[in-house]
């Protein structure tokens, strides 16, 4: 038989042993350790999001409001339940607890600042509390994380609200990295380790293990703050429905639930795809939990993980939120993965849109490095105006699809102004799916 | 020396009118402590209170500067995250005992109960009996003199906390080392015991060349795989 007669090559990947699984186990051979990296999960195969959802404005049986112009209330009041202070913000959208180490310093204090001219919140973080931060936010949250660096009860003192942080939805269970290349002179400093070390901070509180604990926790906390700020109660989505019950009878103001989108600066890669449930599922388990109590509307309820644009934000709060935290999407907004710099993406075995390296510490554009030289490519104030935009930009576009729903307030979304374009998420959400009157699995 | 009774108020009006009275300069002795957590916790001024009793969770907790005597045991988490100041327990403490202390000095005149010193950044921990399981763990610095026994996983995974021990060791923790006493070591703790130890509590502990030294192999500061059989409890 002749060349040119041969029947044409086809190549068969192996549904398996994937490019991807091939690199995966490769590359452990090497390392002889887990993979560690950043971002949050790349898993491709898609489970129920808030894609999934699609919103149903008014025709004849509802009236919408004029989309641009007519009133639609943004306010958002956290922690009335119990502080004597409520944390009150111009939109429901918040900036998410990102620590210095992970961040350079002109990102936190960008995230500060920006978040501040709008008249949102901002997060300290693992690491404790810069003097910056403090200085550039209008509204900060203190994070009481496991690890406790930089600990300091005068900072609780000067915050507007504190966060007790039981886990995040990127590393659920378990505690974050911070690999040597971020462990610089002053982060050593500020977190009382050895320079370069390669940090891994304890999963458990040092002193607190189950909720029978957290109860006492919390009330030494409202100790430390003279019952002023609101405390927040941050989760891990895995078992929402019963870690939200319990976080609210322990006396938390505010509960805080990350789906498995979230993002982290570092933690194991199984971590990021393979722990949690995602946030359309952790979302809808957190309201019901707190129906069941009767604490909807008393303890308010705030969604994090993989929240890219007001549209998802709309969508959480139809389903139950209060509030938004945002963080990756904001680390976007201030560079992250834009195609700058190129060659020093290409330097870390990337290109622009595919970076996920915060673990090393050479953020080409400035945002999760420790690297002097780097972080001047990311100026404060230009920065900051890019996350003040961002944030606008996504408050406008929750208040044009509650305008258009007949909602004059943003937080009067609800599940009812929604359709499920999947089964998957009409069992989820509790919503028909489109095309039906039926909610899929009842 | 102002004394406040708790029987009656809640643990806010307590805490409220110890910070109160510390402001004005007092010395304070609250009596009927009846073992309810919470007390004294964030206590920003540097005077003296005395619990006359023993106290629950988080007692002295979160303080930057109070002198504080318990006259009776303590409960989880006591002086935990302290910045500064002198926590003295005339009896035993619970678990998690100086938790993330950032400096000042916790003493524990009797046993203390696991992860004493976890995650301490600095300061000084003395119990003058044992301690439980898992004291030390990840310590970052600081220093914590057991004159008795230490419980199993002692030192585990630390940074550089220095651990002294007068007593046995159940079992080192992951990466934890014993290192040779220097003379230095042995000024710092006859000083720290005749500071903190009345005479008469000093008499019964081991002399300061009795004590071990514990501190970390830093085998688990960076990854290696050379390192695996060190890693492979402690990943």
């Amino acid at each position: 038989m002749s060349e040119s007669s041969s029947p044409p090559r086809v190549l068969q990947k192996s549904g398996i042993f994937s490019s991807g699984v091939i690199e995966d186990i490769q590359t452990k051979a090497e390392s002889g350790i887990y993979r560690i990296r950043g971002y949050g999960t790349l898993r491709e195969r898609r489970w129920a999001t808030f894609d999934d959802l699609t919103f149903l404005p008014c025709a004849l049986t509802r009236i919408p409001l004029e989309g641009y112009r007519e009133k639609c209330s943004t306010k958002t009041v956290l922690g009335s339940r119990f502080a004597e202070k409520p944390i009150e913000l111009d939109i429901p959208i918040m900036i998410t607890g990102m620590s210095w180490g992970a961040l350079s310093y002109n990102a936190k204090v960008a995230l500060a600042k920006g978040a501040s001219e709008i008249g949102s919140s901002n997060t300290t973080g693992d690491g404790g509390m810069m003097a910056a931060e403090r200085e550039s936010s209008k509204t900060l949250i203190y994070e009481v994380l496991p690890s406790r660096y930089g600990i300091n009860v005068r900072h609780m003192q000067m915050s507007d609200g504190i966060e007790l942080t039981i886990g995040q939805g990127a590393k659920p269970g378990t505690g974050g990295l911070l690999l040597e290349t971020k462990v610089s002179d002053a982060i050593s400093k500020q977190r009382e380790l050895p320079v370069g070390v390669d940090q891994r901070s304890p999963a458990r509180h040092p002193d607190m293990l189950g909720p029978d604990d957290m109860i006492i926790k919390i009330e030494e906390l409202r100790e430390a703050t003279g019952w002023q700020v609101p405390i927040f109660v941050k989760l891990g989505a895995s078992r929402v429905y019963d870690d939200v019950k319990l976080a609210a009878k322990a006396g938390a103001d505010v509960v805080v639930v990350d789906g498995m989108e979230g993002g982290t600066g570092a933690s194991p890669a199984i971590f990021q795809d393979h722990t949690g449930i995602p946030t359309l599922a952790a979302v809808c388990e957190a309201r019901v939990a707190l129906e069941d109590m009767g604490l909807y509307g008393k303890v308010q309820l705030i969604i994090a993980g993989g929240i890219r644009d007001g549209v998802d934000a709309a969508k959480a709060m139809a389903l139950g939120a209060d509030a938004i935290y945002i963080g990756t999407a904001a680390l976007i907004a201030l560079n992250c993965n834009r195609p700058l710099y190129v060659d020093d993406y290409h330097k870390l075995g990337t290109e622009p849109h595919f970076c996920h390296h915060c673990h090393t510490g050479q953020c080409p554009v400035g945002v999760t490095t420790q690297d002097p030289e780097l972080m001047k490519r990311l100026p404060i104030d230009e920065a900051a105006e890019r996350i003040t935009n961002l944030l606008r930009a996504m408050t406008l576009e929750i208040q044009m699809l509650a305008r258009s729903c007949g909602k004059s307030d943003v937080h009067h979304l609800e599940p009812e102004d929604m359709a499920a374009l999947t089964p998957e998420a009409s069992a989820i959400c509790k919503v028909p799916l489109a095309g039906t009157r039926r909610v899929w699995g009842s | 020396m102002a004394e406040l009774a708790c029987a009656g108020r809640t643990i806010r009006e307590i805490n409220a009118e110890i910070r109160r009275l510390l402001k004005e300069g007092e010395a304070v002795t609250v009596s009927s402590p009846g073992a309810r957590h919470n007390l004294g916790v964030a206590l920003l001024e540097s005077g003296v209170v005395v619990f006359d009793g023993s106290v629950g969770y988080y007692c002295a907790g979160l303080i930057d500067g109070a002198r504080v005597r318990i006259k009776g045991s303590a409960g989880w988490g006591l002086a935990e995250s302290m910045l500064s100041g002198e926590v003295i327990v005339e009896g035993n403490a619970g678990n998690s005992a100086g938790a993330a202390i950032r400096g000042g000095a916790l003493v524990v005149q009797g046993d203390s109960g696991a992860r004493t010193g976890v995650s301490m950044k600095n300061g000084l921990i003395i119990v003058t009996g044992s301690c439980g399981y898992m004291s030390g763990f990840m310590g970052q610095g600081g220093k914590m003199i057991i004159c008795g026994d230490a419980a199993e996983a002692f030192g585990d995974s630390m940074y550089e906390t220095i651990c002294f021990i007068g007593g046995a060791i159940a079992d080192l923790g992951n990466d934890a080392i014993v290192a040779e006493s220097t003379d230095e070591d042995k000024q710092f703790l006859d000083t720290s015991l005749s500071y903190y130890l009345p005479a008469a509590l000093r008499g019964n502990l081991p002399g300061a060349g009795d004590f071990k030294k514990v501190v970390s192999g830093r085998k688990l500061w960076n990854f290696k795989k050379s390192e695996w059989k060190t890693w492979e409890q402690a990943l």
